[in-house]
């Protein structure tokens, strides 16, 4: 409770963060109550219920007091379910904000830039849905309401891709319903215990929210560890850490552009996420028990999702297995468990949802003009669309790691953290930078070099709008990647706390220190991103 | 050789066992309803005993129900072979099977 | 013993009787008994008034629930027999708001199916009247005559089509098994009876658990009893009549079973477990546990193979009774919670059924059918009814932040808070079962959404007046208490008052 009364002070009176939750939903339900005969109108409304929520988040980034960055700031708590201690408690801290602000400008520019295929008032009154539960995970200071907006993001998605999808759609929509409810049906299980548990033991009333469960820390070990593996299922299948992954490349291949977008975007990041915000927060000795072994199969996961990357003919499942890959490294940085590596990972969610969201969007564009996604069946694109092979060349370098764009800090920092913990495994890890290189690369060549024949000689270039819609990502991709400080020194405070908290929590537990932490200071940070030799120091220590 | 309560209770148990073995055995709805009206009886014996062992009212008033429920049991299941007949002469259980069961 | 009879007899006092109490009962005997007086009396004429008069009796039997629950006093009758509390109150309210959905969904059913109509609601509000009496029945042999009362005329309803051999079987084989249940429950409160020498639910508890290990006859008693109610409840494996006697029961008849009648099975099961056998959890727990483990997990599993929704839902009803039964397995450990989980789940499995049989009534209206085929592009010419459908098969998936998932919450939270090794194992099984439960659900919902419609045709569907207004009624009672949970919650904040004497 402490904490929470603490940032009462940055507290306003305006519930800016219920507000952010709900307008994006009522937004959906005003879609609803729309008449039929304007269609147009479903997409301005959309846009501008999303703008509207961006704002906010814009307004909050820019109030964010990054001094108290560790405490939760802008809290609404207000009863939900009494007789339970089941509060609706949002708040956001430096782990959060800068996901929420990822939510609230990917949503928008979704909006903007893909008109919906066919019936657009479910359509974009779904992404609506979608934003307010996404945006509701990435909030919820209570299980409970975590757990509801976890939930709730499956529905949209499920009919995003049931309704709008291409291909075996059906089947892929069930199919990432099934796999995401059955990692988080056992969570409610290990969410309960949790309640119950700190209740008996503690003799306070029962309650789900997150500071108090997190700060008694009245769990037995043993028990401790089965509720973290609970919680650790539902995130590992949602980001998803191999070997759970086998929904994703289905889902992304199956869904429309949007749906891949917010997919890759934000969905994915609820799982890397929980493990940050619940799973190493609620339970710090278990996740220390654990954090090998989800190391290894981050470690595998990057491995896997490159190698099998590498063999794909479709352009779009492609970039769905690099996204495997990928986020293993968000979770070897995360359960390195130090400053380093947590907030690369961190860094690591927000790059990859603007450089895969790009790249997807990208993909789609492509399929939209050949209505092909066969990489055999492209080629030469360069000569008609510069514009769009520009665009697609910096995206995929930003994605590879390329020092001076943003993937770059974020991989770097991971595998410094990874390196200090686990030193083993993060010299295999960086392997896997250089596959992405080569099947990126080999991908870009085929897809864009050689001769245009047929179709592909008279593929038309980005139209302005699309064109508009790509520079946010442009911006975001080299500002990040240049100057990547302001992003970093917000999120460091709240990370500091969270493995401090581990420290005290866990006897013989000291945060892995890396030797090149003591050379490299954040402030150095800012220039790290014109350091090329950077990344070799990070796999030779 | 006295009746101690006992004996009316191993009458009971067995005169219910013969009907609920009749009642899965047997697949003619007629023989099937003497079976379920034999396992009420069987209660009713039950009942009395106890009522009487116990020397307590209770058990009689309860018979008393048991017998008035049991013949409405019987009617409505009487008119349910009526219905059915009307439609197939040779009724029994096993050709019911217009529904898989 | 005859003297001593006719001793009491002429000593015979009529008890107290505080007829504010029995009043819900009295109201919907009078409706029931003038429903019948106008079929007789009117013949043919009365045919138009009977849904009307039935519907007005339901909701007339409302108001001195309503006093009932205002006035807020417990009350108990001929020895504790017949009490009136906060949980019978609730109870008795489901009974009769599902009672009058039904009858809002059978009306246009029953009126073009060319089957005589006043008997068919003179017999749902005999059934009715025996659950509203359940709800109060604190006594074996109280509780026998509601249980007859509520199963009597719902044999005849699963018959109504008669010239039908489809229904004609399902009544018969519903019967049969109902008729059997009563025989073996009877036979275990004659050996309850003989064990503690009283009927009473309150001092059989006392007498039964009052030594440290049951008696041969006590056990056998208990497990009598259970039984009983498992095949009313549909639970594995006495569920065998449940599948079939849906499937060709008239449609709304046979929302009224899986919905009422069972909740009255459920209710019996409650006033025994909790006043009766509360003392006795050393016998009674591992059996439910059992029952409740086994019916989700077959229940769900064979649900997967249906093709027909009918069945589809039959057996998810039987998953559904495992889910409810699930507390009642930890019922001596957390009584509070595992009654209002218990209870919570009873009333929005109530509504999110009902709705769930509505659409299948209303999309039968063109169809014909209840095969899940024939939802194949179902959005394409029935909005509407796709979108409640897919509320209600999302709700019995247990999706946030339908009511659904209310329901689920209450039934883990009170199985963990158990803090027993089997309130966890229960708790696990609930979550894995509610997996394989969204996949049957998720697929429905795949076929009417994305799949084209079997043959292009898209006329749509005409849904009657009556039908609407249950549709709309399930909907916005399955979202709100999904939203404000806080609702049903405080609602279901129930006890069992065993102790109120009379």
């Amino acid at each position: 409770m402490t904490s929470l009364l603490a940032s009462e002070t940055a507290a306003v009176s305006f519930p800016v963060l219920t507000a952010m939750v709900l307008t994006p939903f009522l937004g959906a339900l005003l879609l609803l109550v729309l008449p039929n005969n304007r269609p147009e109108y479903f997409k301005q409304v959309a846009f501008l219920v999303s703008a509207l929520t961006a704002a906010m988040t814009a307004w909050v980034m820019v109030e964010f007091d990054k001094a108290h960055a560790a405490t939760f700031q802008f809290v609404d708590q207000y009863e939900w379910i009494e007789t339970l201690g089941i509060s609706w408690a949002l708040g956001l801290d430096g782990i959060s904000l800068w996901l929420v602000v990822l939510t609230g400008a990917l949503f928008p520019i979704v909006i903007l830039a893909i008109d919906a295929e066919h019936s657009p008032k479910p359509y974009y009154a779904w992404i609506l849905v979608l934003e307010a539960g996404c945006m509701g995970v990435f909030l919820a200071l209570d299980l409970f309401a975590f757990f509801v907006f976890f939930e709730i993001v499956l529905v949209p998605m499920y009919f995003l891709i049931g309704q709008w999808g291409h291909g075996e759609r059906a089947y892929a929509a069930t199919k990432f319903f099934i796999y995401t409810m059955m990692g988080s049906a056992l969570m409610l299980v290990g969410i309960i215990s949790t309640a119950v548990i700190t209740a008996n033991t503690t003799g306070n009333d029962l309650t789900f929210g997150l500071i108090e469960l997190a700060e008694s820390q009245a769990l037995g070990q043993t028990a401790a560890r089965w509720i973290f593996l609970s919680f650790a299922l539902a995130f590992a299948v949602k980001v998803p850490i191999f070997p759970l992954h086998t929904w994703l490349p289905d889902a992304h291949t199956n869904a429309p552009t949007a749906g891949s977008v917010i997919l890759a975007g934000v969905m994915l990041k609820l799982g890397t996420y929980g493990f940050l915000r619940f799973g190493i927060y609620l339970f710090p000795e278990a996740a220390v028990y654990f954090a090998p072994f989800l190391v290894a199969l981050g470690t595998i996961g990057i491995l896997y999702g490159a190698i099998a990357a590498t063999m794909q003919r479709d352009l779009k499942r492609l970039v769905a297995y690099s996204s495997v890959a990928h986020l293993g490294f968000i979770v070897i940085g995360t359960f390195a468990l130090n400053t380093e590596g947590i907030e690369g990972g961190l860094l690591q969610m927000v790059n990859h949802g603007v450089s895969t969201g790009a790249l997807f969007l990208l993909v789609g564009m492509i399929y939209e003009r050949r209505h092909t996604r066969e990489i055999s069946k492209l080629g030469g694109l360069q000569k008609p669309a510069p514009m769009l092979a520009g665009v697609f060349m910096v995206v995929m370098l930003s994605s590879i790691g390329l020092p001076g764009l943003n993937g770059f800090v974020g991989e770097f920092l991971t595998l410094i953290g990874a390196f200090a913990a686990h030193r083993w495994w993060a010299v295999v890890a960086a392997s896997g930078v250089i596959i992405a290189a080569l099947y990126l690369l080999w991908a870009y060549q085929r897809v864009f070099h050689g001769p245009a024949e047929g179709d592909n000689a008279t593929m038309p270039d980005l139209t302005v709008r699309e064109g508009l819609t790509m520079v946010p990502f442009l911006v975001a991709i080299v500002f990040m990647g240049v100057y990547p400080k302001p992003v970093l020194e917000r999120m460091e405070p709240a990370v500091d706390a969270l493995v401090a908290h581990v420290e005290t929590h866990v006897e013989d537990f000291d945060e892995p220190v890396a030797d090149i932490a003591h050379h490299v200071e954040l402030e150095d940070l800012a220039d790290l991103g014109t350091d090329t030799h950077g990344e070799e120091d990070g796999e030779h220590g | 050789m006295e009746l101690t309560t006992t004996w009316y209770l191993v009458l009971s148990a067995s005169m219910f066992s013969i009907g609920a073995t009749g009642l899965l055995v047997r697949r003619n709805p007629l023989v099937m309803f003497m079976c379920v009206e034999l396992m009420l009886n069987a209660v009713n014996i039950s009942f009395v005993a106890f009522g009487s062992d116990l020397n307590d009212v209770g058990g009689q008033i309860a018979v008393f129900f048991v017998l008035v429920v049991a013949a409405v049991e019987v009617v409505v299941g009487l008119a349910l072979v009526v219905a059915i007949t009307r439609r197939r002469a040779d009724a029994t259980a096993d050709d019911l099977s217009v529904l898989r069961g | 013993m005859l003297a001593a009879l006719a001793a009491e007899v002429g000593d015979f006092v009529r008890p107290p009787i505080d007829w504010h109490a029995a009043a819900p009962e009295l109201t919907l005997l009078a409706f029931g008994v003038l429903l019948t007086l106008m079929d007789i009396v009117w013949l043919e004429r009365g045919r138009k008034w009977a849904p009307a008069l039935a519907s007005i009796g339901l909701l007339a039997t409302m108001v001195p629930i309503i006093t009932l629950a205002v006035d807020g006093a417990d009350r108990s009758m001929f020895g504790g027999a017949f009490v009136v509390d906060k949980y019978a109150l609730i109870m008795k309210a489901v009974f009769i708001l599902a009672g009058y959905i039904v009858v809002l969904i059978s009306s246009n059913y029953i009126s073009e199916g060319d089957y005589w109509e006043n008997e068919y609601y003179g017999l749902l509000l005999s059934s009715i009247l025996g659950m509203i009496l359940m709800a109060s029945a604190r006594d074996l042999i109280t509780i026998f005559i509601a249980l007859e009362l509520l199963s009597i005329p719902a044999y005849m309803l699963a018959t109504w089509r008669k010239r039908d051999l489809k229904s004609n079987e399902a009544g018969l084989k519903y019967y049969l098994m109902g008729v059997f249940a009563s025989a073996i429950l009877l036979y275990g409160m004659s050996l309850l009876y003989g064990a503690s020498g009283t009927t009473l639910l309150v001092d059989l508890n006392e007498s039964i658990s009052a030594s440290d290990s049951p008696s041969a006859i006590v056990v056998m008693g208990i497990i009598f009893v259970i039984v009983g109610f498992a095949f009313k409840v549909s639970a594995v494996p006495f569920h065998t009549w449940a599948p079939d006697t849906y499937e060709g029961a008239p449609t709304p008849v046979t929302a009224f079973l899986s919905v009422a009648s069972k909740a009255a099975g459920f209710v019996a099961l409650m006033n025994m477990l909790f006043v009766g056998f509360i003392g006795r959890d050393d016998v009674y727990e591992p059996m439910i546990f059992a029952l409740a483990a086994v019916s989700m997990t077959v229940g769900n599993l064979i649900a997967l193979r249906q093709t027909n929704i009918v069945r589809m839902l039959a057996y998810s009803g039987v998953a559904q009774a495992g889910y409810m039964l699930a507390p009642l397995a930890v019922a001596s450990d957390v009584p509070d919670s595992a009654l209002a989980a218990t209870v919570s789940y009873l009333v929005i499995y109530a509504v999110m059924n009902l709705g769930a049989f509505a659409v299948v009534i209303a999309v039968a209206r063109k169809t014909r059918s209840a095969e899940i085929d024939d939802y194949r592009g179902l959005f394409h010419y029935a909005p509407g009814l796709t979108v409640a459908m897919t509320i209600f098969l999302f709700a019995l998936a247990g999706i946030p932040p339908l009511g659904g998932w209310w329901a689920k919450f209450r039934i883990m939270g009170a199985v963990i808070e158990a803090n027993t090794v089997s309130g966890v194992v229960l708790g696990v099984f609930v979550a894995v079962n509610s997996v394989i439960a969204l996949y049957y659900y998720a697929r429905i919902g795949a076929k009417m959404w994305a799949d084209e419609a079997p043959d292009g045709d898209l006329t749509p569907v005409r849904v009657p007046a009556s039908l609407k207004s249950a549709l709309v009624l399930t909907v916005a009672a399955t979202i709100v208490f999904g939203v404000l949970p806080g609702l049903v919650g405080d609602v279901t904040k129930v006890s069992l008052l065993a102790g109120v004497g009379g």
